[in-house]
């Protein structure tokens, strides 16, 4: 890890995110049910995914962080997929704050996950 | 075992590499077209075609990784649940031959630089009365053990005399038995640590230049780069090659350990343009090498062209083989004696030793093991007298510094491995060297499999493993109570009587 401090912060930032995501999804934010509506996973796939996304913010902040950004990198990639194939950039007029969010965390996941990729399991040693 | 288990990974992989693709944009259409369900496959596919691109194209330190991609991960796999699974399942720690599990642990880890210290005690099968050296009450203090220095011409006065610096030489393998950026990875790690390498009989070293180490030039039996259409000697081209700033000694190969009394064989399928060209052969047909240097068919005449090969190229000159009847050789240490010709040094190979291809029968069941051999040669000498005009080398499995050690006591002065640093290259035993598909691109011509093996990362770790073990001589020469390895002898070694390779046992005849 070259720059611990920088590290720690980008997970802090992911994890701040991804907490919020989560709850959105859980109390049922008629903008999630709204997203979910459209991709036709409502309601298994909003809660599965706000599970996942919680998952992932508390393995950021655990010593498992590496495990932690490779979820969220995946998430992240699933719902950029998601926008550009099905939703548009822009949802519910926002113009397109909930896509700059997913770049933002897409962003810092990567970068943790490359500074902490020699602590991934099995395949860190040789990463 | 046949070689098909290699080239099914080969195909295997190719088809996996590209099935991952396939697979993520099939999942993606699923997820588009089916349900967007589907898009956690794609996803999960995507990061492994991403991991998959870096470890095939942006990592060098893993060579099977490099060439085979994802699905050789799973030998890491294996291997990170391996002492468990094979306790109970397959072969045990130290069951593999030639090398076993934990005689290559070692060698890996000194050549990745890390610690090589073990715990709770040794792995070894204690009652198997293996031979053991002897530790001194009277240790002597690490800073007074002598620089390693042992010269080789001395004694014939020779301008060129050369002086070995570091007790561990890197063993002839020829260009031809290794690929090219094999050679390249010895030849820089040899400069890196200041140690000295031999060519192998591969004919005009090319490879080895590029690099800049101090070079013994090895005279194969068919003197390849050195031979008259005939097979003899061409005084001229040996002239040019000892020449050449980098070549200090020159070895003539009379016979090697895992095939003494039969010629080198390089297979057709690892001959390359180059190679026939280097070697001045034809590309279409098995090179077997005589059994024998056309000029030496007795003592007198072997004698005589050692004379020959010293007066030509004006370096210090030895011979190599493997010992097989004792009367011979004091038969030729008597006739060394009787024209006043006398090598400057003796490499003494063990029938244990490696090779790149020899017929089976050759390598199981010719020669005298090198523990054997090294003291009969060592007191043949000593009893001609002739023990000080030479310097012996010893080979043969002498991979880790305790064998090492054992060698020196028994009469060497220096010791040459091969297959040490085909260790510290990555080699995984996959024994097949004589089939041009290493797997780890060591012994093969093959570019897509060489690719793994980067040189720079490699020769740093060949520089490494003759540090490490530089360093643990010391120590071993610190605990006997001996302040320069020159002052071993028999007495260093415990070698338990009814071991069944007992080198003090009683002589034969
Ligand atoms: C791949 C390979 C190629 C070899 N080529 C030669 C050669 O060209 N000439 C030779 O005298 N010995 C050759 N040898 C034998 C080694 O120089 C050495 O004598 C023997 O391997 C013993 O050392 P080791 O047990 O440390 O491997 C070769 C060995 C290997 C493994």
């Amino acid at each position: 890890m070259r720059h611990p401090k920088l590290t720690r912060t980008a997970q802090g930032v992911a994890a701040m995110f991804l907490l919020i995501a989560s709850v959105q999804k859980f109390i049922g934010d008629p903008g999630s049910i709204e997203i979910f509506s459209s991709l036709e996973m409502e309601p298994t796939g909003r809660y599965l995914i706000a599970v996942i996304e919680l998952v992932a913010a508390l393995l950021l902040l655990s010593p498992l962080a590496a495990l932690g950004s490779l979820l969220v990198v995946g998430v992240m990639c699933g719902a950029i997929i998601a926008h550009v194939t099905q939703l548009g950039l822009v949802v519910n007029d926002d113009g397109g704050g909930l896509v700059g969010m997913l770049v933002v965390v897409l962003l810092c996941a990567g970068y943790v996950l490359i500074s902490r990729r020699k602590e991934l399991p099995l395949v860190g040693d040789t990463l | 075992m046949k070689s098909t288990f290699i080239v099914d990974l080969e195909r295997a992989s190719r088809t996996a590499n590209i099935g991952i693709v396939l697979l993520c944009l099939a999942s993606g259409v699923a997820g588009y077209l089916v349900s967007f369900y589907f898009h956690f496959l794609t996803v999960t596919f995507f990061l492994l075609v991403l991991l998959n691109a870096f470890w095939r194209h942006g990592q060098t330190s893993h060579a099977l990784l490099a060439n085979f991609g994802f699905l050789a991960q799973i030998r890491y796999l294996v291997e990170s649940i391996g002492p468990e699974f094979r306790q109970y399942l397959f072969a045990s720690d130290t069951e593999e031959r030639p090398f076993n599990r934990v005689e290559r642990a070692e060698v890996y880890r000194k050549a990745k630089g890390v610690d090589s210290s073990a715990a709770f005690g040794s792995l070894l099968d204690f009652d198997r009365r293996e031979i053991k050296l002897r530790h001194s009450f009277y240790p002597v203090d690490k800073d007074q053990i002598e620089p390693f220095d042992v010269a080789v011409g001395e004694s014939r006065n020779l301008e060129t005399t050369y002086h070995i610096r570091r007790p561990i030489m890197i063993s002839a393998m020829s260009y031809g038995a290794l690929g090219e950026n094999a050679v390249r990875a010895l030849a820089r790690g040899a400069r890196l640590a200041g140690a000295v390498m031999n060519t192998g009989e591969g004919g005009t070293p090319k490879y080895h230049l590029m690099e800049g180490c101090d070079l013994i030039f090895q005279i194969g039996t068919a003197k390849f780069g050195v031979r008259t259409p005939e097979g003899h000697l061409d005084e001229d081209k040996l002239a040019a090659i000892a020449g050449q700033d980098e070549v200090k000694m020159i070895e003539i190969k009379l016979s090697q350990g895992a095939k003494p009394g039969k010629g080198g064989l390089l297979p057709k399928e690892k001959i390359t343009p180059e190679i026939a060209e280097l070697r001045g052969v034809p590309m279409d047909e098995d090179v077997i090498s005589p059994a024998h240097h056309l000029e030496c068919v007795d003592a007198e005449s072997t004698v005589a062209f050692i004379g020959r090969v010293q007066r030509v190229g004006g370096l210090p000159t030895g011979i190599k083989f493997c010992l097989g009847r004792p009367d011979e050789f004091r038969a030729l240490v008597q006739e060394m004696k009787r024209q006043d010709i006398v090598p400057d040094f003796i490499t003494v190979d063990g029938a244990e030793g490696g090779t790149g291809a020899a017929p089976k029968s050759f390598m199981d069941d010719v020669g005298m093991p090198l523990f054997e051999a090294l003291p009969l040669v060592h007191k043949a000498l000593q009893e001609s007298g002739l023990r000080d005009r030479l310097v012996l080398f010893a080979s043969g499995k002498l991979i880790n510094p305790g064998k090492q050690m054992t060698a020196l006591s028994l009469g060497a002065d220096a010791v040459y491995s091969a297959r040490g640093f085909l260790l510290a290259l990555g080699c995984i035993q996959a024994l097949q060297c004589n089939r041009n598909t290493c797997p780890v691109g060591i012994t093969t011509h093959q570019k897509k499999l060489q690719k793994g093996l980067d040189i720079e990362d490699k020769a740093q770790r060949v520089a490494n493993y003759i540090e490490a073990l530089h360093h643990d001589h010391v120590e071993l020469l610190s605990a006997m109570g001996r302040s320069s390895s020159r002052w071993l002898s028999e007495e260093n070694v415990y070698s338990p009587t009814r071991a069944p390779a007992s080198p003090l046992s009683q002589e034969p005849s």
